[in-house]
């Protein structure tokens, strides 16, 4: 049996009176937005998140904030020598990194009592899903903002600590290194420097695992917008043979691999604009994602004022920057740092606050057919 | 002359009233602790026209005060320590954005400065209740953007924007000044 949403909304006003009713309420909230976040995150499945504690961290003698300090692995090699010879030596040492903490929160929702009884739809459940939308949209752009720039970082060594920009004509004309970036097969070919995306190719995929293959790492995972996905569709018999073809041609693509590698799509287009595709190793060989506090909710009610917020305070790092690699699908240039950025916009995650942007326009009026209430 | 110090900026009054805002900076070096020029808590920073955050004044001129492009405009104080690693990591400064609030700061300059250019001079800061603008500073090998006395003589040519009040002065608050912001003069 399904209950009317207004009743959840009046039930909810109502809970929010009792210091027990509020406690109840932050609890469920609590519960409901912690599996969702799990679920819909690109960035925890990459990298599956760490829960930590304070005692794994480490504090600062100048602030209040908080890092972990991750260790990698200590560089070694053998040799072969002579029987009268001996080794060289190498003093231990391995690196270290800080993994800074920050909060991630939904904005502060604020309605009246009154105002809510406005509603038939179940505005708080709305608003609970909404408040993990927000959390887990700006996490994989905290992420992918920090793959990028691991990405452009060793391209930036690769080119002799310089930085160039990586186009169709600037790879004609032999002007750039493409180590852990590189044009799509269509992209490359083309004769202007644009910003259209072009299908990705089955070269495109093999190329892009190439770069980690070849540098005694593993692809084990390719991260697509479904745009870009909804290419694969459109490969041929010649690239998926012909019981394959039969399938898709029905069901779609149905295999958790393509090419013997996992893939996660995301519809989040306004982080990973589509003609981006990363590859990534497994975590180990990458970086770390902490969770120091799990998400919080909180909910109150002053006077007929309902106020509502989440957030969670987490950690994320790349520690070897080599271990993830991009694929352009378009021919422009997408290096923030170098060349011409006419069409960068188009390839970077839109800024924080423009994130969530409505599709619809009923507020401005547009919609059909247009009826007043008279 | 005051000093920098590992706290330069406290609150003396509530906090939970006050907007606190992060703005993402327009110049994400600044946040390194190890920059000559990182920012420190307690320096004045304006929102530019990309809503972005920079420094109030530009610490390349003794004296300098807070514009954007050649217009004087109101600034915020930056409510961030020096090498925060939340700020670091986010490449966001946090300002108080909105709202009273007292506090005190060991970025300002309590002298007067009456050489250069007329809009570079500020007078000193000498009494409770003196309003306070922002310009550059130097403290030590330090050019920051920090509190500087103003006077109301002024208001009639190169006025000032004030940020605030003296609340109480630096000789009788162990070298730090405390003031009072409004939201807008």
């Amino acid at each position: 049996m399904s209950v009317p949403a207004r009743i959840i909304n009046d039930m909810f006003s109502q809970k929010l009176s009792s210091a027990e009713g509020k406690e109840k309420l932050a609890e469920f909230g609590g519960t409901y937005i912690r599996d969702r976040l799990r679920e819909v995150s690109f960035a925890r499945k990459i990298v599956p998140p760490e829960q930590v504690t304070r005692a794994d961290c480490q504090v600062s003698t100048m602030h209040d904030t908080l890092v972990k300090i991750v260790q990698l692995e200590p560089k070694s090699r053998a040799m072969a020598i002579s029987f009268r010879g001996q080794p060289t030596a190498r003093y231990i040492r391995a690196p270290r990194m800080e993994v800074a903490f920050f909060t991630i929160t939904s904005e502060q929702f604020q309605k009246t009592e009154q105002e809510l009884l406005a509603y038939d739809m179940p505005i708080t459940k709305i608003i609970e899903e909404n408040s993990v939308k927000d959390i887990q949209e700006v996490e994989d752009r905290e992420w992918l903002i920090h793959t990028e720039a691991a990405c452009q970082a060793m391209q930036y060594e690769a080119n002799g600590n310089t930085y160039k920009e990586l186009s169709a004509s600037a790879i004609q004309a032999g002007n750039v290194v493409e180590f852990s970036i590189r044009k799509g097969e269509l992209a490359r070919a083309a004769t202007t420097n644009d910003a259209t995306v072009r299908p990705i190719q089955r070269p495109d995929f093999v190329n892009l695992f190439k770069m980690l293959d070849g540098r005694r790492l593993r692809a084990e995972l390719a991260l697509i917008t479904e745009v870009d996905w909804d290419d694969v569709m459109q490969w041929t018999v010649e690239d998926f043979g012909d019981r394959l073809q039969s399938e898709t041609a029905v069901d779609g693509y149905k295999y958790n691999t393509l090419l013997g590698r996992a893939y996660v799509r995301t519809v989040k287009t306004d982080i990973l604009r589509p003609g981006n595709v990363y590859c990534f190793t497994k975590p180990e060989f990458f970086g770390r994602f902490f969770v120091l506090n799990n998400t919080k909710f909180y909910i109150d009610k002053v006077a007929n004022l309902i106020t509502f917020q989440a957030w969670e305070d987490i950690g994320m790092c790349i520690a070897n920057v080599a271990s993830v690699k991009k694929l352009e699908l378009y021919s422009a240039n997408a290096n923030p740092n170098a060349g011409d950025q006419t069409y960068l916009s188009n390839f970077i995650p839109v800024e924080e606050d423009a994130l969530g942007a409505l599709n619809n326009r009923v507020d401005q009026g547009i919609r059909f057919p247009v009826v007043t209430q008279y | 002359m005051s000093t920098v110090q590992r706290i330069n900026f406290e609150l003396i009054s509530d906090v939970i009233p006050i907007v606190r805002r992060d703005f993402q900076l327009a110049d994400t070096t600044l946040v390194d602790p190890l920059n000559a020029n990182v920012l420190i808590d307690g320096e004045w920073m304006i929102v530019n026209d990309s809503y972005k955050l920079v420094r109030a004044t530009d610490i390349t001129t003794p004296g300098a005060k807070a514009l954007n492009g050649t217009k004087r405009v109101r600034s915020f104080p930056l409510f961030a320590e020096r090498g925060r690693t939340d700020v670091q990591a986010l490449r966001k400064a946090i300002i108080l954005f909105g709202g009273w609030f007292e506090a005190e700061t060991r970025i300002f300059d309590a002298a007067a400065k009456t050489s250069g250019a007329p809009e570079t001079q500020y007078p000193a800061i000498t009494y409770v209740g003196q309003p306070l603008q922002v310009a550059t500073i130097t403290l030590g090998t330090r050019s920051l953007s920090g509190l500087v006395g103003a006077n109301v003589d002024e208001f009639t040519s190169n006025i000032p924007f004030i940020v605030g009040w003296v609340t109480r002065l630096p000789t009788n608050n162990g070298g730090k000044l405390r003031f009072r912001c409004e939201p807008c003069r």
